[in-house]
């Protein structure tokens, strides 16, 4: 028999012997994992959620009609702003649409008809709809935009107070997502400690002969060290189940079919549940590391 | 078997500690033990050992005697390195302690058996499995446990039991238990702390016996016991502590000083 089959067998004969605790850890972490889950897949979606507002943000640069301006702008004209758009690394790789007066008026016709109905002209300018890459730049590439003073441009606007709004409360999610992950992580591997303690407590007098007979740091420490690591897996394969039947079974009884195709996904749950796991080994192997650092200086 | 009597006492020659201009004991090659001034203070104001000398040479039976306090117990932490003396030098088969890294102790306590008062045996293994245990932690292979473990088990008279777990044993039987994992390895040095001392006199004539045959194949042993009787007929070298100072050090002495 080799030394690590040696290691298995006396882990799993702790893992027995302290049936009850490990059950007990198994199931904090379960818990644990469970609602970590459950943020993954929320937090994810509302950050996809507000990521796809965030596309709707744009900068808008409307040019000059004969009506706004002494002339019409020229081709040009039009040309310049676009080389000097697609020069700005902020903006999104074919970002910048062009859109002529007779679309604008298109658009305007589709969205409230009784007030285009009676027009006898198009009194709308082309108008360049800029996307940014990061929401949080609109307001720069407006103000960079202005400055230029180019020639045939009458206004650079942006949803500004829109934008502002929605980038804040991403934000915002983002923060209280993230802030609510590390608490449950931090509970998770201190119950995990706390569990690997009582089976160091519970298992003293072997540790105590362990010692005695020259048992080596390692083989001491490993089975405490196997026995964080099943608890943190264990609990964390649990809730991915759970998670799993959640999703497949419950959600759908209460949301009815959900739209696949639509722009706005959580994480995808193969991700989550991986995440998941690795994150059960990471804190079974800190908490009983923790604890063992503490309580078992050998 | 013929049990040796412990009035038959073939006693090793004792080689006399050599000793410095200062009175100190120095180190003696092939010393299984030597303390050099030893000293070790808890905290402020509580020590347990102040400057203590001894050389316990290969092959010698050994008695530590002295009241409750009087830094027996430190003794024996600081020869497995469980503790660390204040100042001082120990020196344990050769090694010094001092330098030991913390990642060899387990290798100088597979050097030194430990026999205990209260056995300290696993109450949900058998004699057998208590005695592999030691084998298995210390990487020895299934033969080898195999072949060590009846061997050992049947030098303490327990062959017949071997099967038995601790509860079902008496606790002269648990006690042959503890000396054969303690003995299994045949370390050179055998450590025992009050081993009979909760068992009744005859159970540890028993005992004492099996210590004598196992300290007449070489192994030294260092033995702190309350048992003046034992002590007074065995005549063998005794270390006497009183509040952690060595009072006495007599070559073949009783339990009370003359």
């Amino acid at each position: 028999m080799t030394q690590l089959q040696l290691l298995l067998a006396e882990s799993l004969r702790s893992l027995r012997a302290s049936l009850s605790t490990t059950f007990a850890a198994t199931m904090t972490v379960l818990i644990a994992m469970f609602l970590l889950g459950v943020s993954i897949a929320l937090g994810s979606w509302v950050v996809s959620w507000s990521n796809n507002v965030k596309k709707d943000v744009q900068v808008k640069a409307f040019f000059c009609t004969e009506n706004t301006c002494a002339e019409a702008v020229s081709d040009q004209q039009v040309g310049a702003v676009q080389r000097w758009l697609e020069a700005d690394p902020r903006i999104k790789e074919g970002g910048v649409t062009f859109v002529s007066k007779a679309e604008a008026l298109e658009i305007m016709r589709e969205r409230s008809p009784e007030l285009v109905k009676d027009l006898t002209y198009n009194p709308l300018p082309d108008a360049f709809e800029i996307q940014p890459k990061r929401a949080e730049d609109v307001e720069a590439i407006a103000a960079d935009l202005r400055r230029q003073t180019f020639a045939g441009v009458e206004k650079v606007d942006y949803g500004r107070a829109t934008a502002r709004r929605i980038i804040r409360v991403g934000q915002v999610i983002s923060i209280i997502f993230f802030g609510v992950v590390v608490l449950l992580l931090a509970a998770s591997g201190l119950l995990i400690a706390n569990t690997i303690r009582l089976s160091i407590y519970a298992r003293r007098r072997e540790i105590e002969v362990m010692k005695l007979v020259g048992a080596s740091n390692w083989f001491v420490r490993g089975p405490f060290m196997l026995e964080g690591l099943f608890t943190g897996f264990a609990g964390a394969l649990l809730a991915v189940i759970l998670l799993l039947l959640g999703k497949e079974i419950a959600l759908p009884a209460i949301l009815g079919r959900v739209d696949a195709d639509s722009d706005v996904q959580a994480l995808a749950f193969a991700w989550t549940a991986l995440i998941l796991l690795g994150l059960g080994l990471l804190l079974g192997a800190a908490g009983s590391g923790l604890t063992l650092r503490r309580f078992l200086r050998v | 078997m013929t049990e040796p009597e412990i009035t038959d006492t073939a006693i090793p020659p004792l080689s006399v500690a050599q000793e410095n201009e200062n009175g100190r004991a120095v180190p003696v090659a092939g010393a299984a033990v030597m303390f050099d001034s030893v000293t070790k203070v808890y905290e402020p104001g509580v020590t347990a050992l102040s400057d203590v000398s001894f050389v316990i040479e290969k092959g010698e039976f050994v008695f530590v005697v002295g009241a409750s306090g009087s830094g027996k117990s430190t003794m024996i932490r600081l020869i497995l390195k469980e503790l660390d003396p204040t100042s001082g030098r120990i020196i344990v088969g050769g090694r010094d302690l001092s330098r030991l890294r913390r990642s060899k102790i387990p290798q100088l306590r597979r050097n030194v058996g430990c026999v205990f008062q209260d056995f300290k045996l696993l109450p949900n293994r058998t004699a057998a499995e208590n005695v592999a245990y030691a084998l298995k932690v210390q990487g020895e292979n299934q033969n080898s446990i195999r072949r060590k473990v009846p061997e050992v088990l049947s030098l303490v008279g327990l062959s017949h039991k071997m099967n038995s777990l601790p509860d079902e044993l008496s606790g002269g039987e648990q006690q042959r238990v503890s000396i054969a994992r303690a003995f299994v390895n045949h370390p050179p040095l055998l450590i025992c702390d009050e081993p009979t001392g909760n068992l009744d006199p005859d159970t540890s004539v028993g005992i004492m016996q099996l210590l004598y045959r196992i300290n007449r194949s070489g192994t030294t042993i260092l033995m702190v016991t309350h048992d003046r009787e034992m002590v007074d007929k065995m005549r063998r070298r005794v270390l006497a502590l009183s509040e952690g100072k060595l009072e006495r050090d007599e070559r073949r002495g009783g339990y009370v000083g003359e």
